[in-house]
Parts: structure tokens; C-alpha cells; sequence
């Protein structure tokens, strides 16, 4: 014998933390596949556009070098000074250069031009320029037989800054839709697969709480659900049945319990019940009812002269007249052997127990036929005692009913075959 | 074009100049010596027999008799200094319609009808060029060279 009460089933304990809903999985899964290919494409979508750039903005830097070459070519031969930069403004003036430089041919730095706002932009696009482009675009200044000079040309970042800038706006953003767009997505995946799962629960505690075993899983979209909800509903169907046999057996069982296999009127069991209830009710009520003992008479020498099948027929026989004897809010039980017992219904007072008996009696004058074609006379010794008259308690009613009915039978073994009815075989 | 130091830097500046619009100019026939003829009182062409041209070409400086171009010609380069305006005229009208690249020392407005017209300041040097005869003129100049004229684009 366990003197440990019994331990619920394993369930999370109060450390452990709940367990995600589909919805959060699902979004979860999405939200990390969303997020890794727009950073995917994003970044090697940035990062071809930049090296694409950069190999256009170094051929620019470089057709720059060409045409500046070109044009400050005669002012290199004229020094003069004023034209070259003029010259270099016009033709390097756009995006893309940073800083000019015009070399003699020994190498003597003849202009440095710079942008004008190359210092104000901020030391980070200069940097990258000096990344991106480690050396100037170079030009050399007049044909080969007269080389005059050299022009080197350094680029600057600020194209492909902003291009990365934009392309990093733009991931984000594509982020952002595909964030709503996943959320959106996830919640209809959840709600296709969870709402017949939530049907299946919802019928299963209904199932369960009420007992109601008509209910069916409506269908589902989804194969593998949808084959769960039918298995479902065929283990319902079984449930079904088997709770109905059941509750059939149960009442079949009880009615044996309670009956009499003979005649088929409540057993002793029964009737101490119903008894006992009558004398609560009784009791709440305040009003008064009656209990009837009734014995056959001469049962023994019957079952001993004609056998014990015309004594069951004969019992038999006795129990139906008791019942079309009786009311309907009467009710007749056999106590045993050749002893009846009738609970008159509550509210009946002397006169109406008196018909009872009377009728009971007129009915006994008809002899019995046995089955063996014979037939006898038979009658009824009957006690009755009345609540709250004769007791309050049950074992004094039938106390009281048991003397009444004795005291009967006595008086009519005293004085002879008293109710023998005539034409019938006497009994010795 | 600014000037060098030393003695005779005007010349010098000027044997420059001039080397660098020749670079920059196209007869139609072109061959290893470079024709230079003088007309009027040239002040600082002294140094023009020293140009180093392009190619290995070498300048030949002749003073021009008789005030005219001959009509052999032999002329590539017309020097012209100070001068009377009626000879200037004469001078030119020979000069024209032969690949001439005339150039007037003493003509800072230009308006004599010489191709280029040089022009001196304390310390730098300069030229005009005369759109008009540089257009009439078989001998083409770069166009570059049309920036950094004076009063050029």
C-alpha cells in the first residue's frame, strides 16, 4: 500500500517557460528566411553595383586624365597658369574627381586643383577615395615624340557612397515589407493549420465535459489534419456505441438487481429502499401512507403436491393480480418464498387501502390453472400498517404489517379453510 | 608666359612664345627648316635663330628686303617690328594667299591684320591672335592655343 498520494501526470513544472504558439514558430521561421535572403541579394546586389561603379567611375577618372591632358596641353607650352586651371575646372569640374595634379615632364609639380568643396564633404569619402582608388588615373601630356607633362587625376567616393547609401535604404525597406508580409503570411498558415487542431480540442472537451458523443470534427483542409479529424470522429462513433451499451447493461444490471427474476416486481433489496424513502418523504411531507404484508396461503403443500413449477406458475399468477390490483403510484414487490410486500402510495388514507385489499381479494377468488391442466383455489393472508398510526420507523411498520399479516393467518388456520372459495380442491 | 630672368629675358620670353604657337601650327608644307623673315624695326627678335622646334626643325631668320614678301616666296614666318602702316599693308597683301604665319610685335590691339600679335607686360608675355586673318590664313593654328590668347574664350 503507497502511503504517497497519487502524482499527477509529468507536466512542465513552474521553472520552464510556456511553449511557443504556431503563430510565433511560424512567424520565427519566416522572419529569419525573409531576413537572410534580402540581406542575401541586398549585399551582393550592393556590392556588384559598387565594384560596377567603381570600375566606371576609374575608366571616367581616366577619360578625364585624357581630355584634361588635351586641353592643358598648349598651356603647359605657354605657362600659363591661369588657363590650365580654367582648362581642369571645365572638364574635371563634375562628380567623381577629387583633386587634379600637373607634372613637368622631370616630375616638378606644376598646379595641384583641387575641388571646391572637397574638404567641407567630411574625411570619409576622402578616405574611401584613397581606399577605392590607391593610384591617380594618369595622363600623359602631348604625343610621344614631345612629351611635355603628365596629369594624374585622384577620384572620390561620393558616387558609390550614395549609391551604397540607396542600396542600403532600399534593403531596409524591402526589409520592412517583407517583415508585414511575412506576419501577415504567417498568421494565415497558423490559422489554417491551428483552427482544426482547435476544432479537435474544442470537440474533445466537449466530449468530455458533456458527454455529448453526437459531436463530429467538421473537415479539414489540410491532408494530415484532415485524416486525424476523421480518425477522430470514428473513435467518437466507437465511444459512441460503447457508452450506449454501456449505460444499457448498467440499467439491465440494475433491474436485476432490483427485480425479481420470477415475477418480475421489485426485490427485498428494492423495496427496503423504497421504503425507506417513503417514510423521508412521508415524513417531509406530512402526509400518511400504507404498507401492505400479504403471504399465500397453503404455498407449501402446492409446491409439495403439484412440484415446484406449479408453484413458481402459482407465485406467478399472484404477483400479476397484485399488480392490476394496485394503482399506479402503488407498487407491489415479492419479499421472498411466498411473501409479498405493497407500498401504498403516500395520501391514501384508510379507505382507499381497504379497496386496495378488497380488490386484491376479489381478484384471488379466480383459481389458478397450473400448468399441468389442474386447478386451485388460492388466497392471501394480508397485514397492513399505516404510517405515522402504527410507526414512524420503518422496521416498526413492518414489524407491525409482519404481526397484522400473522395474526391473519392464524385466524384463519384456526377456524378452517376460511377463504377457500367453493368448487375448488380443497386442501387437507 | 611669364619671363626668366637675366639680361635679354624679353627676347628670350619672345623666342619662346614663338616657338610654342609654331608648335601649335600647321602649313601645308612643312620641311626641316622653318623660314623666319623679318620686315620692320624688330626690337627683341634676337633670339629667334636659337628656337629649338619640334622634329629636329631648325629656324633660319632672314631680314626681308625690299619690304615685300618675293614672289619666290621662302617665307614661313613673317616677323613684323615697328613699321609705317602703309608698308605694313603692302607687307601683307604679299603675305596673302601663301602660308604665312605673320606675327606683329608692335600691335597690341591687333587690328594691323597679322594672325598674332604679341603683347608685353612687366614680367609676363602674352598674344592676340586676329580671328579674321587666322581664318583667311592657309597656315592652321590648334585651336587650344585660340584659349590663351588674350581676349580668346
Amino acid at each position: 500500500m503507497s502511503d504517497r498520494p497519487d502524482t499527477p501526470a509529468p507536466a512542465l513544472g513552474p521553472a520552464s517557460p510556456p511553449l511557443p504558439t504556431l503563430h510565433r514558430i511560424l512567424s520565427r521561421l519566416h522572419w529569419r528566411l525573409a531576413l537572410f535572403a534580402v540581406m542575401l541579394a541586398g549585399l551582393s546586389l550592393t556590392a556588384t553595383g559598387a565594384m560596377v561603379i567603381r570600375d566606371y567611375a576609374g575608366r571616367n577618372l581616366g577619360l578625364v586624365a585624357k581630355t584634361v591632358a588635351y586641353t592643358v596641353e598648349p598651356a603647359i607650352l605657354f605657362r600659363d597658369a591661369g588657363a590650365m586651371r580654367t582648362g581642369i575646372a571645365t572638364v574635371a569640374g563634375g562628380e567623381g574627381v577629387r583633386a587634379v595634379e600637373v607634372r613637368s615632364n622631370s616630375g616638378a609639380l606644376l598646379l595641384h586643383w583641387q575641388r571646391a568643396d572637397a574638404g567641407t564633404q567630411g574625411g570619409l569619402a576622402d578616405v574611401a577615395g584613397r581606399l577605392l582608388w590607391p593610384h591617380p588615373a594618369v595622363a600623359l601630356v602631348g604625343p610621344a615624340e614631345r612629351r611635355i607633362g603628365e596629369v594624374r587625376v585622384f577620384g572620390d567616393a561620393r558616387g558609390i557612397g550614395g549609391y551604397v547609401l540607396s542600396g542600403a535604404l532600399i534593403a531596409l525597406l524591402c526589409l520592412a515589407l517583407t517583415a508585414i508580409a511575412t506576419h501577415l503570411l504567417a498568421r494565415r498558415l497558423q490559422r489554417a493549420v491551428t483552427q482544426p487542431l482547435g476544432d479537435i480540442a474544442r470537440i474533445t472537451h466537449a466530449v468530455r465535459a458533456e458527454r455529448d458523443f453526437e459531436r463530429r470534427v467538421p473537415p479539414s483542409g489540410i491532408a494530415e489534419i484532415h485524416r486525424l479529424g476523421q480518425d477522430f470522429n470514428a473513435l467518437l462513433a466507437e465511444l459512441h456505441t460503447w457508452h450506449r451499451a454501456i449505460t444499457s447493461e448498467n440499467r439491465a444490471l440494475v433491474q436485476q438487481a432490483n427485480h425479481d427474476g420470477l415475477t418480475a416486481l421489485g426485490n427485498r433489496t428494492m423495496f427496503e429502499q423504497r421504503l425507506a424513502e417513503a417514510v423521508d418523504g412521508a415524513r417531509a411531507q406530512g402526509e400518511g401512507f400504507a404498507l401492505l404484508y400479504l403471504d399465500a396461503n397453503r404455498f407449501k403443500q402446492v409446491n409439495d403436491r403439484y412440484g415446484h413449477d406449479a408453484g413458481d406458475v402459482m407465485l406467478a399468477v399472484i404477483a400479476a393480480r397484485l399488480r392490476v390490483s394496485i394503482r399506479p403510484g402503488d407498487h407491489a414487490f415479492r419479499l421472498g418464498g411466498d411473501e409479498f410486500a405493497i407500498l401504498i402510495a403516500p395520501g391514501s388514507g384508510r379507505a382507499e387501502v381497504a379497496a386496495v385489499v378488497d380488490r386484491i381479494n376479489s381478484h384471488m377468488t379466480q383459481p389458478i390453472m397450473l400448468p399441468s391442466g389442474d386447478s386451485i383455489a388460492a388466497s392471501l393472508s394480508i397485514g397492513q400498517a399505516l404510517f405515522p398510526d402504527d410507526g414512524d420507523d420503518p422496521r416498526d411498520l413492518v414489524r407491525q404489517a409482519d404481526l397484522a399479516m400473522y395474526a391473519v393467518k392464524q385466524g384463519r388456520s384456526r377456524s378452517g379453510s376460511l377463504a377457500d372459495s367453493p368448487g375448488a380442491d380443497p386442501i387437507p | 608666359m611669364p619671363l626668366e630672368s637675366g639680361p635679354d629675358r624679353v627676347a628670350q620670353g619672345v623666342a619662346r612664345m614663338v616657338g610654342a604657337i609654331v608648335a601649335y601650327s600647321r602649313w601645308p608644307e612643312s620641311g626641316p627648316v622653318l623660314d623666319i623673315c623679318l620686315a620692320g624695326r624688330a626690337t627683341y627678335a634676337a633670339r629667334l635663330k636659337d628656337m629649338v622646334l619640334s622634329n629636329g626643325v631648325l629656324a633660319r631668320v632672314t631680314d626681308l628686303a625690299g619690304g615685300v614678301i618675293p614672289a619666290t616666296g621662302g617665307c614661313d614666318l613673317l616677323y613684323i617690328g615697328a613699321m609705317d602702316p602703309a608698308a605694313l599693308r603692302l607687307l601683307l597683301a604679299s603675305a596673302y594667299s601663301r602660308p604665312v604665319l605673320t606675327m606683329a610685335e608692335d600691335d597690341p590691339d591687333c587690328r594691323g591684320g597679322t594672325m598674332v600679335c604679341l603683347l608685353f607686360q612687366p614680367g609676363t608675355l602674352s598674344f592676340r591672335l586676329n580671328i579674321d586673318a587666322v581664318s583667311r590664313s592657309t597656315v592652321r593654328i590648334d585651336p587650344r592655343v585660340l584659349r590663351l590668347s588674350k581676349g580668346g574664350y
